[in-house]
């Protein structure tokens, strides 16, 4: 299957390369008049399963990571970095300890987890209803595009503390902390998203004489979707590292504040197994995201096949 | 006076007013909270503004220096992780292979929390300065590596056959083609990148690290309410920091690749 | 199709004007155009690119104002009249909405007047009729080529059953023989429909075969050179683009260029 690998990496600088079609660009294709045949779905036979898992794409890297894994568990790092094993455990300690801490690297996977999907989508929402304004009210709205991206300057490390004194040690101020991390990156997408319109879908507005929420409700907001999921894609992983950041300092629960505590008391396996798991969720996370994706812009170029 | 009418009619006065408008907002619920409402920890939780500045000038040597110390061990590692990063690219672009055997750990880089790393390699190397080095590199390279593969690809491939029309060598191609088409690319991946840098940077200072504003920070917040406007004027100076950062690739980039229609003076309507 | 079905002209431009400010420089578009379009006449505007023909076009859309001069549009200003939704405009591209099914591409225009969802439903059957698209109703724009494309954004442009359709070059970004089967199509909806229509085009051989009238407009500055009567009758059949009258029709236009 060809990768097209570098379409997945969603970054905010990355000046909307990936959407760089209009939504409205029309596909000139002067063939007769056929529709594509509606394809792909279709087969989904055993062997395609097969052919899928072991084509290089997958076994190229799942191969080098075992290697990887391997060369560590034979302490091969350890020899070039003059590591001993209490500072970097082996592989098969981390799993150890993750098995023997199951229930309780569990419980403080999910606490984490609704720190980060709760922030995010709240600093999301709030992301987008800047965009809206800035879109809205160009000359005065934008002004407030401007300070969300200055907020975005300020380190996570210096929100911790901040959020912590506004609101707390509860999960409250952690869930802020990532509301706060996430607003800047959906407010400047969706932003780029509802400006990137074709002009001549714009004039067409204007001679239905479609007042300006009108030319929100049927053409802007649609066509800011793509841009929109982009920023949640990017947000998935941000609000993972906020929750987390945010444990770290002022916390009695969660991932960050196991990861602290390991630390702390030179717990190292437990701290690893902390981060393989955060690793872990905010994979899944990304990928929740992603087939939301598919279902909410199943018309985009980037989805079709 | 003449001069006062661009300001007026551009996007500059706006900014202005919103800024006035947050700076007016924070030190009147600032006295709200310390005179009417009588919140505990009402200074700490928004001091006075002309309070902040006045601490942020009275220790302007310290902070700068710390703030210099930071900024400086951010910069070298974001140095070699942009370096690291960018080869990476060049080499994911020469060979399938290579792209295909890291491309999924570039992304799942991106999902570990690289923050959370900090702290454990601080443990491993003890050292802060070149924890802090590791920890900036680290966090540039992948944004890096990923962008700048993304402009390379950008190509367009009539100008690939152009070059192949004229017997053009490899590695002219890639000189005169393909890397300025990546800088655009190149430029998006270090400006996400710096900022992140020097926040990684400050994480590892907060672990127990000598110099560098973190520590500045978390030594005054510790110190509690009566230091509470020098950890504040941290935390600006902190922003501040990201924000140059940003401001100065920004500024290399015009250097560089100043074709870039985001650069051009918008023209008006046809 | 008769050229004096009332006496008041549809569309009337009386030395409409239209200057741009570029760069260093002041562009005259437009110089002094004059002229009347009958109800239910099809008139073309003709000319290579930079004479304006797009400008006049968008100026009748109420899509920019003149600097100078006067339009009129079914008895009202150029806003009214967009105001009114007098009129339908396709242009060169489709400027369809991906994220819409066929069907609710069409009946855009309708969604936004408030018209209710059943008749908005039996609208869009109707005018999938009119342009034969019947089957695509469900399908999504990019799954139809780019000459069905257009034929659903003429469908659009038709929903409100417009007085007037405005067309700016709708065929050009096809191929030629797309394009012949369509300007056969669109006679046929007209007929039907029986509106006026103006159509921007360079192609003189297209402004021949589809228009009772062609405008013939020149460069530097925008100007009206020549008006040319087609007399071709009515229906036009894909015939006529052999016969010799046809040739000799487009030698005139060619002559009457000026300064090209």
């Amino acid at each position: 299957m060809e990768t097209n690998s570098v379409r997945e990496a969603s970054f905010i600088g990355s000046s909307g390369k990936d959407m760089a079609q209009p939504a409205l660009t029309a596909t000139q294709k002067n063939a007769v008049a056929v529709p594509k045949p509606a394809e792909a779905t279709a087969s989904r036979g055993g062997s395609r399963m097969l052919k899928r898992i072991f084509s290089p794409g997958v076994l190229l890297p799942v191969l080098a990571g075992v290697l990887f894994l391997g060369l560590w568990e034979f302490e091969f790092f350890h020899k070039i970095f003059d590591l001993k094993k209490y500072q970097l455990p082996l592989p098969t300690a981390i799993a150890t300890t993750m098995r023997d801490n199951f229930s309780m690297l569990l419980s403080y996977t999910g606490y984490t987890l609704t720190e980060a999907v709760l922030g995010m989508l709240v600093g999301s929402a709030i992301g987008f209803l800047i965009a809206l304004a800035a879109t809205a009210w160009p000359r005065w709205g934008s002004g407030s595009l401007t300070l969300v991206a200055a907020l975005n300057a300020v380190p996570i490390v210096a929100l911790a503390p901040i959020m912590n004194l506004w609101f707390g040690d509860g999960i409250g101020s952690r869930i802020a902390i990532v509301t706060a991390t996430t607003m800047a990156a959906m407010a400047i997408n969706a932003y780029k998203g509802m400006a990137a319109i074709d002009p001549l879908a714009l004039d067409l507005m204007h001679s239905y004489a479609a007042g300006k929420p009108a030319v929100f409700r049927y053409l802007r907001i649609q066509s800011s979707l793509p841009y929109v999921f982009t920023a949640l894609k990017i947000n998935a992983t941000a609000s993972m590292i906020g929750a987390i950041v945010g444990e770290f300092f002022f916390s009695s629960k969660g991932l960050g504040y196991l990861l602290s505590n390991s630390i702390k008391v030179a717990k190292m396996p437990l701290g690893w197994s902390c981060i393989v798991l955060a690793a872990i969720a905010g994979v899944l996370f990304y990928l929740v995201v992603e087939r939301l994706e598919k279902v909410f812009i199943k018309w985009h170029p980037s989805q079709r096949k | 006076m003449k001069g006062g009418s661009i300001f007026v009619r551009g996007r500059l006065l706006p900014l202005f007013v919103w800024i006035f408008g947050l700076l007016l907002i924070w030190e009147g619920t600032s006295w709200m909270l310390l005179h009417v409402v009588e919140t505990p920890l009402a200074q700490s939780k928004l001091p006075y503004v002309h309070e902040v500045l006045s601490t942020l000038w009275k220790y302007s040597g310290t902070l700068l220096k710390e703030g210099a110390a930071t900024f400086g061990n951010a910069g070298v590692g974001f140095l070699i992780g942009a370096v690291a990063g960018a080869s990476l690219a060049v080499l994911m672009s020469l060979s399938k292979t290579i792209e295909q055997l890291t491309f999924p750990y570039a992304i799942a880089s991106q999902m570990i929390p690289i923050l959370g790393l900090a702290p454990i390699i601080y443990g491993i190397v003890r050292d802060e300065q070149t924890s802090r080095i590791i920890i900036s590199g680290y966090i540039t390279f992948f944004p890096v590596a990923l962008n700048m593969l993304r402009g390379l690809r950008s190509v367009d491939p009539s100008a690939l056959e152009l070059m192949h029309s004229y017997a053009a060598k490899p590695w002219a191609v890639y000189w005169k083609l393909r890397f300025p088409a990546a800088l655009p690319g190149l430029f998006g991946g270090l400006k996400i990148a710096a900022p992140l840098a020097v926040t990684g940077a400050i994480l590892v200072e907060l672990m127990g690290a000598q110099h560098g504003i973190g520590v500045i920070m978390l030594r005054n917040l510790y110190y509690g309410s009566s230091h509470t406007y020098m950890f504040w004027s941290t935390v600006i100076v902190g922003a501040l920091l990201g924000i140059v950062s940003y401001w100065l690739i920004s500024l290399i980039e015009r250097l560089v690749a100043p074709w870039q229609p985001e650069f051009r003076p918008k023209g008006g309507s046809r | 199709m008769s050229l004096l079905a009332t006496n008041i002209p549809e569309i009337q431009l009386e030395n409409v004007e239209m200057r741009y400010r570029a760069e260093a420089a002041e562009v005259l578009a437009l110089h002094q155009v004059s002229l009347d379009i009958a109800k239910g006449e099809f008139v073309s505007l003709l000319g290579p690119s930079g004479c304006g023909k797009t400008t006049l076009l968008r100026l009748m859309a109420d899509l920019i104002a003149p600097t100078g001069g006067n339009i009129v549009v079914a008895g009202k200003s150029a806003k009214e009249a967009r105001l009114a939704q007098k009129y339908g405009i396709v242009f060169q591209s489709p400027v369809l909405y991906d994220w819409r099914k066929v069907k609710h591409n069409i009946t855009l225009p309708l969604e936004l007047m408030g018209v209710k969802k059943s008749i908005r439903e039996e609208r869009a059957l109707e005018l999938l009729d009119l342009v034969g698209l019947q089957s695509f109703a469900d399908k999504y724009p990019w799954q139809l080529s780019g000459g069905m494309q257009q034929r659903v954004a003429i469908a659009r442009a038709l929903s409100m059953e417009p007085e007037i359709l405005l067309m700016d070059e709708p065929f050009s970004a096809l191929d030629e023989f797309t394009r012949e089967r369509l300007n056969e199509e669109l006679l046929s909806v007209w007929s039907k429909v029986q509106n006026t229509i103006v159509f921007v085009t360079h192609s003189i051989p297209e402004s021949i075969f589809l228009s009772d009238r062609v405008f013939v407009l020149s460069p530097h500055p925008g100007r009206l050179s020549a008006v040319v009567e087609i007399p071709l009758p009515r229906p036009r059949t894909a015939e006529m683009r052999n016969s010799p009258e046809f040739f000799e029709l487009i030698a005139s236009i060619r002559d009457s260029f000026e300064g090209v």
